[in-house]
């Protein structure tokens, strides 16, 4: 029998496979008994033993429990009622209990031999050890040495058996397979969790016959990406659990985080915003030509059309970067490089026509010019902070992606259209460079949460749902692979989760378990999963004929709420501190009083200007390039003199405003 | 004719069921035809009864028959000191049959079932005892081969009884002495179970039916027995008033029981259930006790154990109102395995 742990040893029967006419066994079910002592539960892996050979082999069945029944021989509940005189109270004196029954139903995950496949014959039921979950499992083909493409994805517990369960890296990441989707309610700590956890598993058991891996991670919301590369709280569970999986219980070693601006430019528009923490954060600047590729978008169906279409087109085709001359509506040549340059081109284009009182250019009308005008001039607006007027560019380092590093890209503050934006050009960029094979690495996660909003099931086509359906459909030939995750799968876009080899599934909400997409699994498994705790999983795998139930460590990774405990996010700050704190990562020994020196001599834009470039170009010389990208300041001492002031009582005059306020 | 031998010793091979047992006994008979689909009524034979007896009860507590209230009817029911239950179940099968004689075919077994923990699990020392024997008159059956005839699991019906009289060919007369030939052999291994039981275990055991055919159980302090059938009533006179008034709770004076050719033992009748609105002798149990020195205090302690053993209820069990549920489930327990 089991020991006082729940232990039952390996050669001891635990049940006896029971069929009857109206409830018999079948090649893919079979029904056992055990005694009420035993561990058996929800979930748990057990092999039969079958009496008689097949073939001269012993049968032996391979079976999860997906379904529970306990009874007495009680016949109506009447009974009980008189035997206790009505009283529940004193039913708890009765010399004797009821005889009664646990009674299970295992789907089988793998007969051996294979074939015949049989119905499951009458034996005796064990609990499965470790090598019998591997088989049962098929972890057999992909765990053999010198062909291990196992990655642990958890621990599968029963009776004291502590297994590894491993997901294949050919169907968790290609080629044979890919991507991986979780669902699970939110607040309950396992989506994130779950995918650091992942990611510490993947880089730590990526075979090296496939190359080198990087994870690029979109942190849509909170916290939860922000620490990354601090470490976490873990208990000696956790500890135990990662010695078992072979898995570095720290954080990330090589993350870098990316973030546009705020609004107002002086800050980054991050969580992670605090200044110890600054040094691996960087700013994520596009000008006119990043985006305008993109331009879809950011426009919706009203703003885009055929003739609108083809106007964006001959301008990212023959305005931008190019030299513009000699067009009788156009007062000066024009050399388009940034959103302030686009918006002069279309100022000096509109002056013109109206001067010639014509109301077509080149056949596009004059209405669809202003028309796109307002909407490209107005991006700059809507993504204020992550889109500069002037053009600078400081981008993800797409094509100098590290093995085993993490990039994550902080869209969590923006508005909307910023971060389809986002979203739209990095991952459009990664295929692009995938395909050419020169990313960096050769494989490629992409983490995206909350997919319920960015492919949901229903609504009208956006350019992010078609191009993460791209990325479902066609990204593991590439070497690009999705891991998802979302409250709510049934209202995710289906060809995206159903092109999710691996799927995960935390506590889920009894109203999602009610929908149409969980009607596979029975009763006592959709309940498992609307009370699983915290750090359980259920797992899918293309190995796996039956979804398991696995156990997998806290991250190793500061979570986001401590996190930003710790670190707090940097407060609304002055212009010269926000040039102080950045000019500070790249040379420690810029002075707040050189930096305070510079703010009284120079305006806003274009000291941000400056800073934008400084941190691009990282120079060796950080205050001699700052001062390099400022206009220069002219002593005002003909003035001085002419007054008559004394040089000492002198002081700087501003520069001119960059833009003239009074032209139209 | 292919003959297996029999020698009795259980090395070969014997009939488990009904139906190996009919073509067992068709192989080795001849003219002998197989009697199908009687399975399902082979209730219907039942046991062997007496004929209903109305018996003057002697006294041995005290001088009159009286009820004397052994616990609060509406009160809480309290402990009981019942270790164990042993029971007897019988099945009886006509399989074949040779020109109108019925071979029968008797399944009779016995069992302890000990309480650990509040459950009711198989006595460890002593297995459960299973024997299935065919049942025939020797006297009636043509060709009768001297392997079967000479064989221990082969009981002949056709003997004489105690009285002298032989069975006549009727199928009725040769069927009711199978059955009492059958009810003998279950008597035998619940006695047997019993007399093992008062060996070899100093708790107490709870035995379904009399326990005067043992001399070794009718005088232990191990063992009770618990009769529900009234053939032999004994409330002769004024004590049978007593006893219809009986209330639950309530159980008369002990009297001694010394039936011809068993062993006497101490005996009271107790009501474990309130018959308001019921027969007269529902609820209502006979008990057998080895006689003692302080009877009455014994007693009124058997009678609350057994008091105690009523829950969980025996139903649907028809005889749920004197049957306990320890009974019941030893009754399954035997159908189970026999």
């Amino acid at each position: 029998m089991s020991d006082s742990f729940g232990r039952i040893a390996a050669n001891e029967p635990l049940g006896r496979v029971v069929a009857t006419e109206r409830r018999p066994n079948t090649p893919h079910e079979f029904h056992f008994w055990t005694a009420i002592t035993s561990p058996v539960g929800i979930g748990t892996i057990v092999r039969v033993d079958g009496a008689n050979p097949v073939d001269g082999q012993i049968p032996r069945i391979y079976g999860i429990v997906v379904e529970g029944f306990s009874y007495t021989d009680l016949q109506s509940p009447m009974y009980d009622v008189i035997g206790h005189d009505g009283s529940p109270a004193s039913a708890g004196f009765a010399a004797t209990e009821r005889a009664e029954i646990r009674l299970y139903t295992a789907a089988v995950l793998r007969q051996i031999p294979e074939e015949p496949l049989q119905p499951v014959p009458m034996g005796e039921v064990f609990l499965s050890g470790e090598e019998d979950v591997a088989v049962a499992l098929r972890m057999d083909s992909y765990l053999k040495e010198g062909a291990r493409t196992g990655i642990p994805v958890g621990v599968y517990r029963a009776g004291g058996t502590d297994s590894v369960i491993y997901l294949d890296a050919d169907f968790l990441l290609g080629p044979e397979a890919a991507h991986l989707n979780i669902s699970g309610m939110s607040g309950l700590a396992t989506k994130t969790s779950a995918v650091e956890w992942l990611l510490a598993s993947v880089f730590a058991h990526f075979p090296e016959s496939k190359g080198s891996i990087a994870a690029v991670c979109f942190n849509v919301k909170g916290p939860d990406l922000c620490y990354l590369d601090q470490p976490g709280r873990l208990e000696e569970g956790d500890r135990v659990l990662y010695e078992k999986m072979g898995v570095k219980p720290g954080p990330f070693e090589n993350v870098r985080y990316f973030a546009p601006y705020n609004a107002k430019g002086f800050g980054l528009n991050t969580l992670r915003s605090n200044e110890a923490l600054l040094d691996n954060v960087t700013p994520l600047t596009w000008g006119l030509r990043e985006v305008l590729q993109y331009a879809e978008v950011l426009l919706n169906k009203d703003d885009s059309g055929a003739k609108a279409d083809a106007l964006i087109d001959f301008i990212r085709e023959r305005v931008v970067d190019r030299q513009f001359d000699k067009d009788p509506y156009l007062s000066r040549e024009h050399t388009v490089q940034s959103f302030g340059d686009l918006e002069e081109w279309f100022r000096d284009l509109l002056r013109g026509l109206e001067g010639k009182n014509s109301d077509s250019w080149r056949t596009h009308h004059i209405a669809t010019i202003r028309k796109v005008r307002n909407r490209l001039s107005n991006i700059s607006t809507r993504c204020a902070g992550l889109v500069t007027d002037s053009g600078a560019v400081s981008d993800v380092p797409f094509g100098s992606f590290g093995d085993r590093a993490v990039y994550v890209v902080d869209v969590a503050t923006l508005e909307e259209d910023a971060q389809d934006l986002i979203f739209a050009r990095i991952v459009t960029k990664l295929r692009e460079h995938l395909e050419r094979r020169d990313l960096g690495v050769k494989n490629l996660i992409v983490f995206v949460d909350e997919l319920n909003k960015y492919a949901p099931g229903d609504g009208h086509d956006t350019y992010v749902r078609k191009m993460l359906l791209d990325i479902a459909e066609r990204g593991r030939y590439l070497g690009l692979v999705l891991f998802s995750a979302q409250q709510f799968r049934s209202q995710v876009h289906r060809r995206v989760v159903g092109n999710s080899g691996t799927a995960l599934f935390g506590r889920m909400d009894a109203d999602e378990l009610a929908t149409p997409g969980y009607s596979i699994l029975s009763p006592a498994t959709r309940t498992k999963l609307a009370t699983l705790e915290k750090g359980q999983l259920m797992v899918r795998h293309p190995h796996f004929t039956q979804p398991i139930f696995v156990r997998f460590p806290r991250p190793a990774v500061m979570q986001g709420r401590d996190g930003a405990e710790r670190y707090p996010q940097a407060a609304e700050i002055s212009l010269d501190t926000a040039l102080y704190r950045a000019l500070r990562t790249l040379d420690r020994g810029v002075s707040f009083a050189w930096v305070k020196d510079m703010v009284a001599l120079y305006d806003e834009p274009e000291l941000l200007r400056a800073r934008n470039a400084t941190l691009l170009r990282k120079p060796d010389d950080v205050r001699t390039f700052f001062e390099a990208q400022l206009r220069r300041v002219i002593p005002s001492q003909s003035t001085a003199v002419n007054s008559g002031a004394t040089t000492a009582g002198t002081i700087a005059v501003r520069s001119l405003p960059l833009g003239d306020p009074y032209e139209s | 004719m292919r003959l297996t031998r029999i020698d009795g010793t259980g090395a070969d091979h014997w009939p488990g069921s009904a139906h190996e047992a009919r073509r067992f006994i068709g192989d080795r008979i001849p003219q002998c035809s197989g009697v199908e689909g009687l399975s399902q009524e082979s209730d219907r034979y039942g046991r062997a009864e007496e004929p209903p007896v109305l018996v003057e009860p002697k006294v041995i507590e005290g001088r009159v028959f009286r009820s004397i209230a052994v616990a609060d009817p509406g009160g809480a029911r309290g402990n009981s000191a019942f270790a164990a239950f042993l029971d007897g179940t019988q099945r009886i099968e006509i399989v074949s049959q040779q020109n109108g004689i019925p071979f029968v075919w008797g399944t009779v077994a016995a069992a302890v079932r000990l309480r650990v923990d509040r459950r009711l699990v198989a006595w460890p020392k002593v297995a459960p005892r299973v024997r299935r024997r065919y049942y025939m008159p020797f006297r009636y059956v043509e060709q009768l081969a001297p392997e079967l005839l000479n064989d221990p699991r082969v009981v002949d019906t056709g003997e004489a009884n105690s009285k002298g009289v032989i069975p006549s060919k009727h199928p009725a007369a040769l069927m009711e002495s199978a059955v009492r030939k059958v009810q003998q052999d279950r008597e035998l291994l619940e006695r047997e179970m019993a007399e093992a039981w008062c060996a070899r275990e100093d708790g107490l055991l709870y035995v379904d039916g009399s326990i005067t055919s043992s001399p070794v159980v009718s005088r232990s302090m191990n063992a009770v027995g618990v009769i529900k059938t009234h053939r032999h009533l004994y409330a002769g006179g004024d004590a049978f008033r007593v006893l219809v008034g009986m209330v639950r709770g309530e159980r008369t004076s002990v009297f001694s029981v010394a039936p011809s050719s068993r062993n006497p033992v101490a005996s009271w009748y107790l009501r474990v259930r309130s018959a308001a609105g019921r027969d007269a002798l529902f609820g209502l149990v006979r008990v057998e006790a080895a006689d003692c020195a302080d009877m009455t205090n014994r007693a009124d302690e058997i009678s609350r154990w057994i008091l105690a053993e009523g829950a969980p209820l025996a139903l649907p069990d028809g005889r749920w109102d004197k049957m306990t549920y320890g009974i019941r489930d030893t009754e399954e327990f035997l159908r189970a395995i026999s």
